[in-house]
């Protein structure tokens, strides 16, 4: 049981490490400013992210099997829930799924109107 | 998953057994057996369905004749009016048909049908009880705070329900959401308790296509209640905070959605039918086998049908939004799963009259319940076709139409249904026959009047009239002379419905204390309660039993005896 935990012990600072590299590509990458590359180092690696905390830290790895199939579950009805709500909640056409209609339709008329909206915008990115 | 079964009494069990030296408190409140938790689930449902009645019977005398001094409740003013509808809506559905059909039955014949001697959890599943009670008191405590109880319809939409200047019941609105969020965290514990025991405490050779129908449908309502819970409960929290701490989750001044709680409620509401209907569905599917002498016709085929049909619920919220401003095109996609989920169902009910086709009938009170069922539901059904087309539903939405489509679905499965498992397990629970004769006048009283509380909304719903609203005097076009007749005749119906339940309620106790002693199995049934004493003592078995083949084999070929039991080696 100890030998485990051992094994366990320097997996934890090896993950760690694998994330922290992980976390500066994801960094680094968009800087190109290139699309596809932005794309795949910000998504791409956050969902690497995600399996190696998931398996390792969270220990579905060594968990039974359908503690993993509870959570795929959880993922696809996740996923069938903003599919189904995407287009009321989120607009396709305005900046990027911010819901400026709301915004302008129902705010109330300020000085710096323009200068406010951006802010919000950028917020919400 | 032997291990769970424990032969030898655990410490925490071990003070029960003694039953002797048990204060009533230790014995039927703060009990962990699970047919005593059962019976707490069932009394209180039942408690909580007189409540529901009473209301609907209040608002009903409103709208039939308005500005009566009702008998009984006195003026219906039309806060009360909002209110009582509410509540009626949502004790019906949260406090009667979860408590009654899942809970109750589900804690009852879970051990008993799959042949072990307590829930797994026991503790979970008192606590489970405890929480539940606890949500009814906060409920009924609504009604008794400053401004009253909360009328903004049972789906809670805002920005009427988040802001206390629209809904008038600062505080009514949030015990109202409180409430419900805690009876969801009881039925979370109970639901781990069902699926659990169910999966690992089976008795040794039952397999899984061996487990009785009823117990695969709580189980599947369960996983169906688990999933789908989540959203409402942190949609739920929201809107307390818009409630109380004024919030804009949901406030569209401020940037808020409130299509956004529609769309948690119902993708939470719309599993929540298929929750309540399949365990009834599996009652039925117990009953008409029994005395039908008929094995099931399709045992798999309604197992699939069932989890097709869980899968499916999840797929179709969004068809009671359809004039609420979503997207036209997202219109399209629900109204295809919504009218795809009636295959299944249709499914089934094609496997129940295949059934009952060339069986050995026997009309016994239980299964004149259980084919009211299929027939009553039918009509929910076929209804809800025009619904689910959203250019019908554009014209019916809210109206009465939609009223009587959704009693058609609730109570065949809240009432029918709960009434066909309790004559039919009746004397299981309490060693005691009901008395056929008044099961009958109780049936015949409850059905036909239904018919005629219901058929006439339809008709009212067609013609324009819509729901939630508190005197239609003031409408012109709806207070007609033939309109109001049919109002009249829908509530004298409700009052001559409400009026026979007294007869279940008399027959009920007058068959508890001087009903003919039930045998151990008086309907000759294959499933394993029936093998234990009737009422099953603590821990249900002194030996527990093994199974050997199937719960339906009736009528096999070549046997003396027309039934089977699980638990007779050849």
């Amino acid at each position: 049981m100890s030998e485990e935990h051992e094994e366990h012990h320097t997996n934890y600072v090896k993950i760690w490490a694998i994330l922290v590299v992980l976390l500066a590509i994801s960094v680094a990458g968009p800087e190109l400013e290139i699309l596809w590359i932005t794309l795949i180092t910000a998504f791409g690696i956050a969902f690497v992210k995600a399996y190696i905390v998931v398996q390792k830290f969270m220990h579905l790895g060594d968990a039974p099997k359908f503690v993993t199939y509870v959570m795929v579950t959880c993922l696809v009805f996740m996923m069938l829930f903003i599919a189904g709500t995407a287009s009321d909640i989120y607009k396709s056409n305005g900046e990027n799924w911010y819901k400026i209609e709301s915004e302008w339709q129902y705010m109330p008329p300020v000085a710096q109107h323009d200068e406010g909206h951006g802010a919000a915008d950028e917020e919400s990115h | 998953m032997a291990e769970l079964i424990p032969t030898q009494p655990d410490p925490g069990h071990e003070d029960d057994h003694h039953h002797g030296e048990q204060s009533f408190v230790s014995k039927y409140l703060l009990s962990t057996d699970h047919k005593v938790i059962a019976m707490q689930y069932m009394f209180t449902g039942m408690a909580m369905a007189l409540i529901g009645g009473f209301m609907a019977y209040a608002f009903r005398m409103q709208l039939a004749f308005p500005g009566m001094d009702v008998p009984f409740f006195g003026i219906v003013t039309p806060a009360n009016y909002v209110a009582l509808v509410t509540n009626h809506g949502a004790i019906m559905i949260f406090w009667v048909a979860m408590p009654v059909l899942i809970a109750a039955f589900g804690n009852y014949l879970i051990p008993l049908m799959v042949g072990c001697d307590d829930m797994v959890f026991p503790k979970i599943n008192r606590l489970s009880y405890q929480v539940f009670l606890v949500s009814a008191i906060v409920l009924l405590s609504s009604f008794f705070v400053e401004g009253g109880g909360f009328g903004g319809a049972w789906t809670t939409y805002p920005p009427l329900s988040a802001k206390a200047e629209y809904n008038l019941t600062p505080l009514g609105s949030s015990l109202f959401i409180g409430a419900v969020g805690i009876e969801f965290i009881a039925f979370l514990l109970g639901g781990i308790n069902f699926i659990t025991t169910a999966m690992n405490s089976r008795a040794p050779g039952m397999k899984l296509y061996d487990i009785p129908m009823v117990i695969w449908m709580i189980v599947i309502a369960s996983i169906l209640f688990m999933v789908s819970v989540g959203p409402l409960l942190a949609g739920a929290i929201m809107l307390i905070f818009d409630q109380q701490l004024h919030t804009a989750f949901y406030d569209p001044n401020r940037g808020g959605d409130p299509v956004l709680w529609q769309h948690l409620f119902w993708f939470f509401g719309h599993p929540e039918v298929y929750v309540v209907l399949l365990p009834a569905v599996g009652i039925t599917a117990e009953i008409i086998t029994v005395f039908s002498r008929k094995k099931l016709f399709a045992y798999r085929t309604v197992l699939n049908t069932a989890i097709g049909t869980g899968v499916l619920s999840f797929c179709v919220w969004a068809h009671h939004q359809f004039i609420s401003g979503i997207d036209p095109r997202m219109a399209n996609v629900f109204t295809l799963t919504t009218l795809l989920i009636s295959i299944p169902i249709a499914e089934m009910m094609f496997v129940y009259i295949a059934t009952l086709y060339g069986g050995a009938i026997r009309l016994t009170t239980p299964m004149l319940w259980a084919l009211a069922f299929i027939f009553e539901f039918l009509i929910g059904g076929v209804t809800g076709i025009f619904l689910g087309a959203s250019g019908a539903d554009i014209y019916m939405h809210d109206t009465y139409f939609v009223l009587a489509h959704f009693h058609y679905t609730f109570f065949p499965i809240a009432i029918i249904g709960t009434y066909a498992g309790v004559t039919y397990w009746f004397p299981k629970m309490f060693g005691k026959m009901m008395s056929d004769r008044l099961g009958k006048l109780h049936f015949w009283g409850t059905i036909i009047p239904f018919n005629f509380i219901f058929i006439p909304l339809f008709f009212l719903g067609a013609g324009g009239q819509h729901r939630r609203i508190y005197d239609f005097q003031n409408f012109p076009a709806l207070a007609g002379e033939g309109m109001q007749d049919l109002r009249i005749l829908a509530t004298v119906s409700l009052v001559v419905m409400l009026g026979f339940q007294v007869v279940f309620f008399y027959n009920f106790i007058i068959s508890l204390m001087r009903g003919e002693k039930a045998g151990k199995n008086p309907w000759k049934a294959n499933t394993l309660e029936w093998t234990a004493e009737s009422p099953p003592p603590h821990g249900n078995w002194k030996v527990l039993p093994t199974v050997y083949r199937g719960p339906y084999e009736y009528s096999v070929p070549g046997r003396e005896k027309d039934y089977w039991p699980q638990d007779e080696p050849n």
